[in-house]
């Protein structure tokens, strides 16, 4: 659930960046076309200007040449340069009004040039009039006056001056459009690797999520296979903890039926004494027979003591049954709590216990480990477990025989581990290799105190820990106590919570 | 009550003393006078009724009754039955399983592995009683070989 939450989340986070930056790239693009668009439209504008000053320049000379001409060699046909800039200078001057008129920076220019043009152009229209009319020394007396070179320098200074503005305005237009597409350039640049890296991370994203999907589906199909197993081992252990239940209810309500037919019994002898001893005592005036007197002095010297006695032991009997039960239920739901343990070392704690009583006989204890001897599970539970197979061991040893002890820890498949702990005692009839491990029942020879807990009770203990417990055994040469346990048991308490 | 002019000597195998007591006292009551021999553990009792070797020979002269529990502590009193009914010269042995458990199947297992009688020691006492006084009619009618 978490991975996918997160995928959605990179993924979004990626597909949001790419399409701000995707967006952010377009619209500088956008802007720089239209700047650059703005750009040449000015530049356009400004060649249109160029133009019309040239334009004007160029009538104004053209004037000036053909006045100069027709005044020199009095030929009327020198005279047409002239006509044709008086001519054109109507549309030049409203060409060059056009294009510098929306211009403020060139007003001052039109309003300097407009008096110098006409001023000049009066000159020369009166010189060439003068000519016209013959008067050659006035029209040489007004050149040599310079106004009219005077007035054309003038023309000349103003419309060059507005060129040279003109060209540094282009000059500074291209440097801007050359920036501007170098801009374009880097921004498409810059633009083609972020959305590579975008497609990229997202690709990236995209596979690990789908190698992560097929990795889980992997898993499911695995464990889908092995729910088949699982269903029928637990259905067995079920089954066998059921049978166990049965047996155990069987065996529980067997042992305290038994005190309790006595205790009923001996209640019913108790009557039949009294009844002897109230014949006797209750005999008021007769006097009581010689039957009578035999019967309630062996009703008081015997059989009230006996029966007291029954009851009483088969009272204390039921309360140690009970209490013997109550250990193991208790033992049962005490809640384990898995830590890691040097199963090795345990064992050598608990072996020490019994050491003593090794040494008396000439005995020893060997311990042997594989590779694993770390193990996660409940020291209590473990130091119980082997505190009552080594005791019993010591307690079941064969008569005259020095006690050998070997324990045997090797891994037992994936994640668990087997201990075997095998003694050289007086072992178990076959008949009885499964009763030893039920309550109140015992085996073999009665020479040894006990109350037939101590292996049903190391079988509960070490199936709460996910384990099991079996003997192999050959009578008279000794016993293999095996055991099996999970290496990990929290992985247990998962599995059961599944 | 005897068999070819032999004294019947009855097997009791009982671990509890107390049941034991009762049982002998009831069989008393019934008028049965007969030797009883009482075992607490299924091997000892075995030692007596097969023999220290457990053939079987040493009951060509003389004549047995087996009362039988079924929950003793060093072996189980199926596997004593199954001995002693397994055995050619001590199948003929009548075995009497008188024990706590009213469980069908063990019945019924005794009874499969050749038990001639199977009681249960009930609780209330006179039922315990009368199922013993029972029990001797039964000794004075059966046909010990």
């Amino acid at each position: 659930m978490t991975s996918t939450a997160a995928f959605l989340r990179s993924s979004l986070l990626m597909l949001g960046l790419g399409i701000l930056l995707l967006v952010g790239i377009v619209g500088y693009s956008l802007w720089l076309v239209q700047a650059n668009r703005e750009y040449s439209d000015e530049t356009a504008s400004l060649r249109l200007v160029r133009a019309s000053i040239v334009g004007i320049l160029t009538t104004v000379q053209d004037a000036e040449t053909g006045e100069r001409g027709y005044l020199l060699s009095r030929d009327a046909s020198y005279l047409e340069p002239y006509s044709e800039a008086i001519d054109e200078l109507p549309a030049r001057w409203k060409a060059l009004q056009d294009n510098l008129g929306s211009r403020p920076d060139y007003a001052i220019t039109l309003d300097e040039l407009k008096p110098a043009i006409d001023g000049k152009m009066a000159e020369l229209s009166k010189s060439i009039e003068l000519t016209r009319q013959g008067k050659y020394d006035e029209a040489l007396a007004l050149l040599s006056t310079d106004a009219g070179l005077r007035l054309m320098d003038r023309i000349r200074e103003i419309l060059n001056a507005s060129l040279e503005r003109t060209d540094n305005q282009l000059l500074g237009l291209v440097s801007k459009q050359l920036s501007a597409a170098d801009s374009l350039q880097w921004v498409t640049i810059g633009g083609a690797i972020a959305i590579l890296l975008v497609v990229g991370g997202a690709i990236l994203v995209i596979f690990q999520h789908v190698r992560d999907l097929s990795r889980a589906r992997e898993e499911v199909m695995a464990l889908n296979i092995g729910l088949e197993e699982r269903v029928n081992e637990r259905t067995e252990d079920l089954i066998r903890a059921n049978q166990e239940i049965q047996r155990f209810a069987y065996i529980v309500t067997h042992d305290l039926r038994a005190p309790l037919v006595n205790i009923m019994g001996f209640l019913s002898e108790l009557d039949t004494s009294i009844k002897a001893v109230s014949a006797y005592v209750m005999a008021d005036e007769r006097t009581p027979g010689e039957d009578e007197i035999r019967e309630a002095r062996l009703a008081v010297s015997e059989d009230l003591p006996e029966a007291m006695g029954f009851i009483r032991s088969s009272t204390k009997k039921m309360d140690a049954l009970i209490n013997a039960i109550l250990k193991i239920s208790r033992d049962g739901r005490r809640k384990l709590q898995p830590e890691r343990i040097d199963l090795k070392a345990l064992i050598e704690a608990n072996t020490s216990t019994v050491r003593h009583q090794l040494a008396e006989t000439g005995g020893e204890a060997n311990i042997t480990a594989g590779y694993i001897t770390s193990i996660i599970s409940d020291r209590f539970s473990l130091e119980q477990i082997f505190g009552n197979l080594f005791d019993n061991a010591v307690k079941y040893k064969m008569p005259g025989r020095p006690l050998k002890l070997d324990i045997d820890i090797r891994p037992d498949g994936p994640r668990r581990i087997r201990i075997d702990v095998r003694d050289n005692g007086r072992g178990i009839g076959q008949q009885d290799v499964e009763r030893v491990f039920e309550l109140f029942r015992r085996a073999g020879e009665q020479d040894q105190q006990g109350e037939g807990i101590g292996l049903a009770h190391v079988r509960s203990l070490i199936r709460n820990l996910g384990g099991d417990v079996t003997v192999e055994s050959d009578l008279g040469k000794g016993s293999t106590f095996i055991l099996s346990l999970p290496t990990d048991l929290t992985k247990v308490f998962r599995s059961m919570d599944q | 009550m005897k068999a070819s002019g032999q004294e019947v000597i009855i097997v009791m195998i009982e671990d509890d003393e107390g049941h034991a007591r009762l049982i002998e006292k009831n069989i008393r009551r019934a008028g049965v006078h007969n030797e009883i021999v009482p075992f607490t553990l299924g091997g000892k009792a075995l030692d007596y009724v097969l023999g220290e070797n457990r053939d079987g020979l040493v009951n060509r002269d003389r004549y047995l009754l087996v009362l039988l529990d079924l929950n003793l502590p060093d072996m189980s009193g199926i596997d004593i039955l199954q001995q002693i009914k397994g055995n050619e010269h001590s199948h003929a042995i009548p075995v009497v399983v008188l024990t706590t458990t009213d469980d069908e199947r063990e019945i019924q297992k005794c009874y499969d592995l050749g038990a001639n009688v199977y009681i249960t020691k009930p609780v209330d006492y006179e039922g315990f009683a009368t199922a013993i006084r029972n029990l001797g009619l039964f000794f004075s009618v059966i046909q010990v070989p």
